[in-house]
Formats: C-alpha cells, structure tokens, sequence
C-alpha cells in the first residue's frame, strides 16, 4: 500500500513516518509540504521524497493519505485528497469549526473513500484494558471520572499550536479531544454538559489559551474532568502525560498510559533528565488499525464522527469558559 | 498552660498524642459517652472531667475535638468562659455559625485557632513555600487531591452533623488553594451520582479566578477501604511543584491489606514532621508568646464558605459567584 503525508506541520507527521516504515507492505511515497524550509529538512531528516504542492503528491495517487497539517487547514487538504480518491486519517482536532468538519464528512461521502480521526490513544494496552475492566464491570457502579492530560507549551517545536487562527485556539482544543474521545469510546455515551475554566497563566508572548480546566457531565450521568493545560515547563522530563483516574463503587482504576519509563540521565542536553518511555507505542497500533482497515475496505476503527463529537466538546468548552455556565456541546 | 479536650473521638486521640510528645499540659478530658471518657483517660493518664463546666473551671485552653455539630456551642462557651480555644476543622456547619463562633472570641478577647491541619503538613507547607515565595513565578494553574474510603458508621456520614464531604474533607485543600492564591471569583462542582444505601461521594470542583488563575480540587470518600491518597501540582510560568502520596515514604511497609480499615482515615505524614504535632506546637506557641496564627478565624471562616459553595455547586450543576 502507498501511503503519503500532507504536510509536516504537525509534530507528529515525524513519528508517523517512523511507525509506517515498521508496517511490511506499506511505502511512504513521501511528503508535501508548501514551506521549502520544512520541505528541505524533512526530507533529508527522513530520507523522504519532498512534495512542493499537494497536488503534486496527490498526482503519484497514494491509497492513502495522512493529514498531519496545522488544524485550521485539516478541511482544504482532506477535500483536496478525497477528489483524488485516496483515504484519509486525519489528525486531531479534525478541525477548528464544526462547518469544517462538517464539509469534510460530505466531501468523504461524495468520494467514497474511508476517513479515520488521528486518536492514538485507543490504540494504548492500558487503555484498552481500563474499557474492558469497565465494560465487565469490575468497577461497579462508576461515581466519576478524573483525567489529565498537560504537556508542555508544543510552540517551541511549531509555533502555529500558539496561533489562533491556525490551531483554533492553544491547549483546550489541543489536549481535551484525547481525553474527550476516551470517554466517549470507554463509557459509550455522549457528553452531555461541559463548564470550563480557560485562560493563558503561562505565556504572554501567545494570544491563546495555555491553561484549561473541564467539568463534563456525561449523558449516563458520570462527572469526568479534564485537565488540557500547557503546565508542564519544558524542563520536564516528558512532553507531559495522559493520565486518568475511574473511580467506581467496588474499586478505582488508576491509568497512567506513559507510566512504564526509564529514568536517563544525558550530560549536556536539554531535557537532562528524560522519563523514556518502552511500553508500545499507540501510534504504531492506531497505523496498523488504518492500514488493516484500508487494505480490507473495512470501517475505519475511529471515525469522522468520534472527531467531530471531540470537536464539540473543545468548542462548547470555550463557550463555558465565555459565559460562566455549562453548555451542551450538542447544541453546537 | 492547661489544656482540656472536649471530644474524644479519632481528632482527640490524635491532638492528645500529639500533645504528649510535644510535653504539652494536657490535664484532661470531657466527653458525653462515659465509656470512651474512661477509655481515654485511661490510655493518656489524663484527669476525667464530669461536665463541660468542670473543664472550663480547670483550664486555660480549651481544645474542641467534638463532632462538628457540637462547635458552635462548645466554642462559644468555652471563650465565654474567657479560655483560648483551638477548634478541629470545619469551623461549623454553615456560615451563620461560624460568625457567631468569630463574633464570640472578638467578643471575649480570647484567640481562636482553628485546626487546618493540611498547611502543616511538611510537603504542603514547602510547596507553599515556594509558591508564595516566587520561586515558580505566578502560580496559574493548582491541582489537589483528598481521596480515601468512606467513613464508617456515625456523625461523619450524615450531611446534618458533619457538612458532608465537601465541608469535612475538602475543606482541607480549598483552605490550602486560598493560602496559595487568595479567594475565587467563582465556583463549579461535579458530584458523583448518588449510590443507594452508600455514603459514596466524589466531587470535583474547578476554581475560577478574576485573572485568569485556576484550581481543581478533588475530594471523595470514594475508594475502597484502606485507600487514601492525597496530590498537589502546582504550576507556575516558572516552574512546577507536583507531590502525590504514591509517592514511596522514607519508610514503606508491606503488609497484607485486607485488615479493617478505621474508622476515619488519616493521612500519613513523615515521620520526624507529624503535622499534628506541628500544628498544635504552632498554636501553642503563638498563644504563649501573643504571636499571630498561620491560620486565623476568618481563614478558617472563608474555607467554610467555599466548602458550602462547592456543596451548593455540586448540588444544583450550577456555577456559584463568591466574590
């Protein structure tokens, strides 16, 4: 199967290129990319055939493509390779607007190609085992939920996840789709309500939100919150974690999904002391999910609609932070 | 100094033992139920009383250890009586009481302190420490945890005698969030869905600040018995300070865990730094040399109001204005 990727704006087009190449079968025709500079070093960090436009990516007609451009552009470059008959897994947020999102479920449709939404995090063994425990009702009865998700300020690797017109706004919409996703995916109910704290304690150089603090309702009636902040300093020795506590009447499930790390020590680096990871990657089984379910014609195991329900969350999010009060995100 | 304990309860028994190892006079106790009078009495060798009003003629400072229902009225007696009173947390029920306990102690001339344990416990007063003092810039972003399982059978469990969950337990980490950042300007709690026959609670509440600061604080008699665990992360635009009670103490044992939990979980602290001891050590020695309290009434009477909103919050979905 041949794969492409649109755009190296997002940091995690780098990793995805690492985790393809472990998939027997698959080729990365290459990148596109419209910024010569982002272009030039890609190509040489990865070995990778540069792209000057997407159309001339899409020209070499991949089965496939993976949109991993700033999120404001998620629309025009998933309208672009749908009319090029390719199939789509697109990062998240899936967009910025739910009209967006909304265009692009209709260009998918008209195609007839499959779309997939980038939620690697259902891919994670522990999570996985935190849905069965709760699906077998290990817990009981659940009384609530309480989720992390903090990373560092990411406009150190690419500045756009600071810009507002590009990234729709700064860690809200960046980290509460994870977390928004799972509990969807875990407890197989909407979110009902969601009131928000939002702000930027942490960077006065950015005009978007560093810091945000969710209270959900979901629609069987759990309350789960979500801590999306930028909070981590970038001398910590992770990017940050997703972290997520069930708590239910018979017992408590304590998930840390990046939890098994070494503890290394570099002299002369940045980040000195690293928390290094060695569990599997979700990346690499959300790939394996994309390329299975393309190679077979089956549905994608994520879909349009899982983002555009996240997507919903983070908009009605910032409404509450707005007004004071809850909002419904089907109401967006 | 001559200190008597009215209550002798979990919170007695802890203030008593502390007492004794910082030489503190504790001359003796009083109690309604005879039997746990005896019993106490007996285990610290400590005079018993037969009434309050015996207390009160035999001592100097009266240390209110009483189920919270009972404060008002053996605060405001014993400052009546013209004693010193140090109070176990919350101040009182609602509000309206807790003014009347403030209004008594102005009224008097007597000091009131009320015991806001968790500011002396070694790992929160340092993370304080380096909060107040700057050493992580501006504080935007506080997280707090107060979990453990429920209370077993007695006042604790009835929301009329005790304040329920958010006004006994979380009032600890809403205290600690105002010494860090001042009060909010507003209030949002998520309570867990009510069980049948339980006392099960959860409750998660988000602070919102006038200026864009934030808190989010847990609470819950929620895990199952024996579990209780505590967490703090506070983050600055110049650093960070995270601790979490999974956190392997100077001392770890392991012991098989299905022994009874109980009947109130307290949470462990070091073992040089027992904040018991801190805590009352601090208000004894403010009250011998006039010094003021790290935690005065109106701390104590501001923490009460934010539990309250927390519960109110919690209980209508509502977000609750506070300042």
């Amino acid at each position: 199967m041949r794969i492409g990727i649109l755009s190296f704006a997002h940091l995690h087009a780098e990793g995805y290129v690492q985790n393809l190449r472990r998939i027997s079968g698959v080729e990365v025709i290459g990148f596109s990319d419209t910024d010569p500079e982002r272009g030039r070093r890609f190509s040489q960090a990865y070995g990778l055939r540069w792209f000057w436009t997407h159309e001339d990516l899409l020209a070499e007609h991949p089965d496939a493509v993976i949109v991993t451009s700033e999120n404001a552009r998620h629309r025009e470059l998933v309208e672009l390779a749908v009319r090029s008959g390719a199939h789509v897994l697109c990062e998240k947020p899936i967009a910025t607007r739910t009209e967006d999102a909304l265009a692009m479920k209709a260009a998918v449709e008209a195609a007839g190609v499959s779309f997939m939404t980038a939620f690697p995090m259902r891919f994670s063994p522990a999570v996985e085992a935190a849905r069965a425990m709760v699906a077998e009702g290990a817990l009981g009865r659940v009384l609530a939920v309480v989720g992390v998700n903090h990373s560092e300020n990411p406009k150190r690797h690419r500045a756009w996840f600071a810009e507002k017109a590009l990234a729709g706004g700064g860690a809200t919409i960046d980290h509460t789709v994870h977390l928004a996703d799972l509990y969807r995916w875990i407890f197989g109910v909407e979110v009902a309500e969601v009131t928000a704290e939002i702000s930027n304690p942490f960077d006065p150089e950015v005009d978007v939100d560093t810091a945000g603090l969710l209270l959900l309702k979901l629609e069987n009636g759990v309350p789960a919150s979500i801590d999306a902040s930028w909070s981590r300093p970038p001398s910590y020795p992770r990017w940050g974690h997703l972290k997520m506590e069930i708590v239910g009447e018979k017992g408590t499930l304590v998930l840390d999904a990046f939890a098994g790390h070494l503890h290394v020590w570099r002299r002369g680096q940045e980040r000195a002391y690293e928390w290094l990871g060695f569990h599997p990657d979700p990346n690499q089984g959300m790939l394996e999910a994309f390329v299975d379910s393309v190679r077979n014609g089956t549905p994608p195991p994520v879909s349009w609609r899982d983002g555009y329900e996240a997507l919903r969350v983070v908009l009605a999010a910032y409404r509450s932070a707005e007004r004071h009060a809850p909002v419904a995100p089907g109401d967006l | 100094m001559r200190i008597g304990i009215v209550g002798v309860g979990t919170m007695g028994r802890v203030h008593a033992e502390a007492y004794r190892r910082i030489g503190a006079e504790l001359v003796g106790a009083y109690d309604p139920n005879p039997e746990k009078l005896a019993e106490f009495v007996a285990r610290f060798t400590v005079d018993p009383f037969r009434s309050y009003e015996e207390l009160l003629l035999r001592v100097d400072l009266v240390d209110v250890t009483a189920p919270t229902f009972a404060h008002e009225e053996l605060a405001v007696r014993a400052l009546e009586a013209g004693k010193d009173v140090i109070l176990e947390k919350p101040l009182a029920l609602d509000a309206a009481s807790g003014r009347r306990i403030l209004e008594a102690a102005r009224a008097s001339g007597r000091r009131l302190f009320v015991a806001m344990v968790v500011r002396f416990f070694p790992q929160y007063r340092r993370a304080a420490e380096l909060a107040r003092s700057g050493q992580l810039g501006r504080v935007g972003v506080v997280r707090l945890k107060r979990v453990l399982f429920p209370p077993g059978p007695g006042w604790y469990r009835d929301p009329e005698k005790s304040g329920g969950m958010p006004v006994d337990l979380m009032i600890h980490d809403l205290d600690y969030v105002r010494w860090l950042l001042g009060d909010p300007a507003r209030v949002f709690a998520r309570r867990s869905p009510p069980v049948e026959g339980e006392v099960l609670e959860h409750v998660q509440a988000v602070l919102g600040y006038a200026d864009g600061r934030m808190a989010i604080v847990e609470g819950g008699w929620a895990y199952p018995s024996g579990y209780f665990r505590t967490a703090l992360d506070l983050a600055g635009d110049r650093g960070l300070a995270e601790w979490s009670s999974d956190q392997p103490p100077p001392l770890g044992t392991l012991f098989p865990k299905e022994e009874p939990a109980p009947e109130v979980g307290l949470p462990m602290a070091g073992l040089e730094e027992d904040p018991y001891e801190l805590e009352l050590r601090h208000a004894l020695e403010a009250l011998e040399r006039g010094k003021p309290f790290d935690v005065t009434p109106e701390d104590a009477l501001a923490a009460l109001e934010l539990a309250l909103a927390v519960r109110d919050s919690a209980r209508t979905g509502r977000v609750v204005e506070v300042a």
